[in-house]
């Protein structure tokens, strides 16, 4: 903010906080109104639920809360919350493993046991840091990047479905919205690099274009490959057509190109060039503090997370898994073994990190637009030898 | 394409503390200049202010890896110069210092190349099994890193006695480990894909500019100090001197791996060979009469020299020190061509370019 | 290591041979001291670059280790040391040839080797900006170690007192 040096700025200024308060006053006033018609009935409901806990629920039923609505699913399960604790919890499990290869211990005294809440104090620590933007960059774009970007992983999870009744949105077209989502990130990166106006910055900015770019498209072939098995976009449907098979043994191929093309746009060591420390000083990251680094950092493993799920709901058979709880609970058994599966997802691509050095950026690039893409050509050819041919029906796809 | 002129400066991860300024046409590097400077604390002026004894300690400082390689050549040019002759055990464990500080320093060098090519586990597996040389050291000369341990005369102090087990024990487990390494870091095809072919330095360029070194002996040049100019006891010892013809950055990190092997060897033959003595000779004073005296040593990076010039007096009259990091900085002009972007940080510290040493 | 015995006669032989064959060449111009291993010359200034070249294509050393100046105050004269040795010769690698002329203290000036010994680069540059001694030729004589700011009188001149001594 810069310093007030005349009237007019005063003037201005105190225009922008009355109407700011303003604003804010009556959107709040408006929620609590919603909500809360009287402060009688409020006291009544929080009287009376001490002792009856489903009365509580009730009252949060009718006004749209409830365990069933769109604003549970949304925020806590199998959203956001949801999503959030997973990212922190796998980021500690990262670093835990990590050490092991690398014979040291890795966190240790954050939370008492094995430093299980060593994420939760990073983030805090985040928080009481200043959230500096460099003088000469767009200060707007800079600073809103972050929220875009951790926007478009979250808006990831709402189309993958963790059991049968638990997915926030079913639509026929749920794996063009992911690729639609997922193609945006390059953008993002790249604005994210230029509105830093500084030269590492700029450097990584462009890796990170090249790099996601050249592998959307053997990542949208491989998915062909299961699109044209089960001839449907959606991705429940896409989990009721392996209820026989799972996917990655009739096309191990394409599962194959598939998690490669998923490292690889989340910038997962060893391919984290766009980011890489020792050349380019942290790349499109460098000039982000604080909290708007920490939201890029929440954003990178949400998206991790969503994309390991999106491949074990293509690929390993969605919720399916046999009866491990008692009868009853088959949507708990079916989040139990999603979570299962995705976890192993993450936990390969966290073993890749520790045994390989960074890959250069003329590699990578050979890499993606020779040999990854003729696998993935080849990979679509099996598939549709499979559905000509008999193999078809003997998989019961 | 239009060039970028960047500086890779002392605030940079992948830099060390000095400055390279470069310039880029797209991802390739046209030019390399070489900014050192940044960590100069006038050792030769320092030295000219102290007596003989005061000066070991400052001396070993800017070699901080290899300090007894760093006060080698000035003990040497000492009793060079006052024309003493130290006892047999103290050559002995001289060369147990030394070879141990080589071993040291090559471990840290692995460790830095593995974090510069973004690799974590290359940075972890070296510095944890340094540890285990570090206490060796720690066992013998009563420090970790930099031990004021060699004087004009002999050393300090004699070997306590677990000085043999543990050396074995230690050796024994860092042979296993070296295979280890081989298989994992240097036949990884991503790390042979990033550093073959890549910083070359041709044969007659590395006469040319004088190089020391594993950056010399990669450049196919068989020379080293310990056999070309022999010095202390290693005309008694038998050992080999790794070399390869293919003078690109692989080569390099190869001939530090096959150098620590070789230190090992050479220190198991000194600890059966040691003989029982004297570890010191008893100076009343340090008296060093007029004259010259210029002594190389062969230090974990490369040959490490001093010219000593003596006027007779309490202190030296002019003490000029050649580190092996000062005489390698000329080559990153010439290596540095063509290279991209992202192996810079490996292509500079493969001449292992120690920046502290090269601006004492 | 210097040894007393009776075969230092044999072991300064080769650097005798070598003394003897420049002395033949360019008679007084040159001043010669002989130790095991190591020859030290003292040149004039005139005939510095025919010496250089004749030692570094004749003789074989085809690179220089160091670069030291050296500063007499009380003859008023500062040293230029080059430290010279081969790697093309296999059999006199250990041999160092210290091979120095002397300048007068108020004009500092003398020819740069660089073309002969490309080594030499960085070497001078550090004796120009520690003592003032001025390499004619040199394509880039600046400051390398000192600080652009530096604004004392070069600093390992005798006459400059570090503080606090």
């Amino acid at each position: 903010m810069s310093k007030i040096q005349t009237f007019s700025s005063f003037v201005k200024r105190l225009i922008i906080i009355i109407v700011g308060l303003l604003i804010t006053l009556t959107l709040l006033f408006s929620l609590l109104a919603y909500f809360v018609p009287s402060v009688k009935e409020l006291q009544d409901i929080l009287l009376s639920s001490f002792g009856n806990p489903s009365l509580m629920l009730n009252y949060l039923d009718q006004k749209g809360l409830g365990l069933n609505s769109l604003f549970f699913k949304v925020v806590v399960f199998p959203g956001f919350t949801w999503a959030a604790l997973i990212a922190a919890e796998i980021i500690w499990f990262e670093r835990k493993f990590l050490a092991k290869m690398q014979m040291r211990v890795g966190p240790l005294y954050a939370g008492k046991i094995a430093g299980l809440l060593q994420p939760i104090a990073d983030v805090i620590k985040l928080v009481f840091k200043e959230i500096i933007a460099p003088s000469s960059s767009d200060k707007w774009f800079f600073l809103s990047i972050p929220i875009i970007i951790t926007s478009i992983a979250a808006a990831l999870l709402a189309v993958l479905p963790v059991s049968e009744g638990w997915i926030i949105m079913r639509s026929d077209v749920s794996v063009l919205i992911i690729f639609a989502l997922v193609g945006f990130v390059p953008i993002a990166v790249l604005l994210g690099g230029w509105a830093s106006n500084s030269k590492y910055p700029f450097i990584g900015a462009l890796r990170g274009l090249h790099q996601m770019i050249a592998f959307e498209i053997p990542m949208l072939i491989s998915t062909l490959g299961v699109v044209l098995l089960t001839g449907t976009l959606d991705l429940v449907n896409i989990v009721y057509a392996q209820s026989n098979i799972w996917f990655i043994l009739l096309m191990p191929i394409g599962a194959f190109v598939f998690f490669t093309c998923m490292i690889i746009e989340l910038e997962r060591i060893p391919f984290d060039l766009p980011e890489a420390e020792s050349e380019i000083a942290s790349g499109y990251l460098t000039e982000y503090t604080s909290m708007a680094f920490g939201n890029l950092q929440l954003g990178v493993y949400i998206r991790f997370y969503a994309m390991a799920g999106v491949f074990t709901t293509m690929f390993l058979g969605g919720w399916y898994g046999p009866q491990i709880l008692p009868n009853g609970f088959e949507i708990a058994n079916q989040v139990i073994w999603f979570t299962i599966k995705t976890l192993l997802v993450m936990i390969l691509a966290i073993v890749l990190r520790g045994v390989n050095p960074r890959v250069r950026i003329d590699l990578l690039l050979r890499m993606g637009w020779s040999s990854l893409l003729i696998l993935s050509f080849v990979n679509l050819f099996l598939v549709i030898l499979i559905l000509q041919t008999e193999l078809s029906q003997i998989f019961g796809v | 394409m239009s060039k970028l002129s960047l500086s890779v400066g002392p605030q940079h991860p992948g830099s060390g503390h000095m400055r390279i300024i470069l310039t880029l046409s797209g991802d390739y590097i046209i030019e390399a200049i070489p900014d050192p400077g940044y960590v100069h604390r006038g050792e030769e002026k320092l030295a000219e202010y102290r007596n003989y004894i005061q000066n070991i300690p400052h001396l070993e400082r800017p070699v901080v890896l290899d300090a007894t390689g760093a006060i080698f050549p000035y003990v040497l040019a000492v009793e060079d110069l006052m024309n003493i002759i130290v006892p047999e055990r103290a050559q002995f464990i001289r060369v147990i210092m030394a070879e141990l500080n080589r071993i040291i320093s090559h471990l840290y060098y692995m460790a830095i190349y593995g974090i510069f090519m973004g690799h974590s586990t290359m940075f972890m597996w070296p510095v944890g099994d340094r540890e285990v040389f570090i206490d060796l050291a720690n066992t013998i000369a009563g420090q970790r890193v930099t031990y004021a341990f060699l004087v004009p005369g002999g050393v300090r102090n004699d070997m306590p006695e677990k000085v043999k087990e543990q050396a074995d024990k230690a050796c024994n487990y860092f042979e296993k480990r070296l295979i280890e390494y081989e298989h994992i870091f240097m036949n990884n095809p991503l790390f042979e894909k990033r550093t073959k072919g890549v910083g070359i330095l041709p044969k007659q360029d590395a006469i040319r500019l004088g190089v020391v070194g594993p950056t010399l002996r990669a450049s196919g040049i068989k020379s080293d100090v310990r056999k070309d100019d022999t010095y202390s006891i290693y005309n008694q010892l038998d050992f080999e001197i790794p070399v390869s013809n293919a003078c690109d950055s692989w080569s390099r990190a190869w001939i530090h791996m096959e150098e620590m092997r070789q230190s090992m060897s050479i220190i198991k033959q000194c600890l059966k060979r040691i003989p029982t003595g004297p570890v010191k000779l008893n100076l009343k004073q340090i008296k060093v009469p007029p004259g010259e005296s210029y002594s190389r040593v062969e230090a974990a990076r490369g040959s490490l020299s001093y010219y000593l010039i003596s006027d007779g007096g309490k202190v030296p009259y002019r003490v000029r020190i050649m580190t092996p990091s000062f005489r390698n900085l000329i080559t990153i002009p010439y290596i540095m061509k063509g290279v991209m972007l992202a192996d810079m940080p490996p292509t500079y510290w493969g001449i292992d370019y120690w920046p502290v040493e090269a601006d004492r | 290591m210097v040894e007393t015995s009776n075969t230092e006669s044999t072991l300064i032989e080769r650097e005798q041979k070598l003394a003897a064959d420049l002395k033949s060449r360019f008679g007084d111009v040159l001043e010669i001291t002989i130790k095991s291993k190591r020859i030290k010359i003292k040149v004039k200034s005139e005939r510095l670059l025919d010496i250089a070249n004749y030692i570094n294509n004749e003789l074989g050393f085809d690179h220089s280790t160091s670069v030291s100046g050296v500063d007499y105050p009380n003859s008023k004269e500062f040293e230029v040391v080059y430290h010279l040795s081969t790697y093309g010769r296999e059999d006199f690698r250990d041999i160092v040839i210290a091979f120095s002329t002397r300048i007068s203290r108020d004009e500092p000036k003398t020819l740069s080797l660089i073309n002969i010994w490309p080594s030499v680069e960085y070497s001078e540059r550090e004796t120009f900006e520690m003592f003032g001694i001025i390499f004619e030729g040199h394509p880039k004589l600046e400051k390398l170690l000192l600080p652009e700011d530096w604004n004392d009188i070069p600093p390992l001149r005798k006459d400059f007192k570090p503080p606090g001594r």
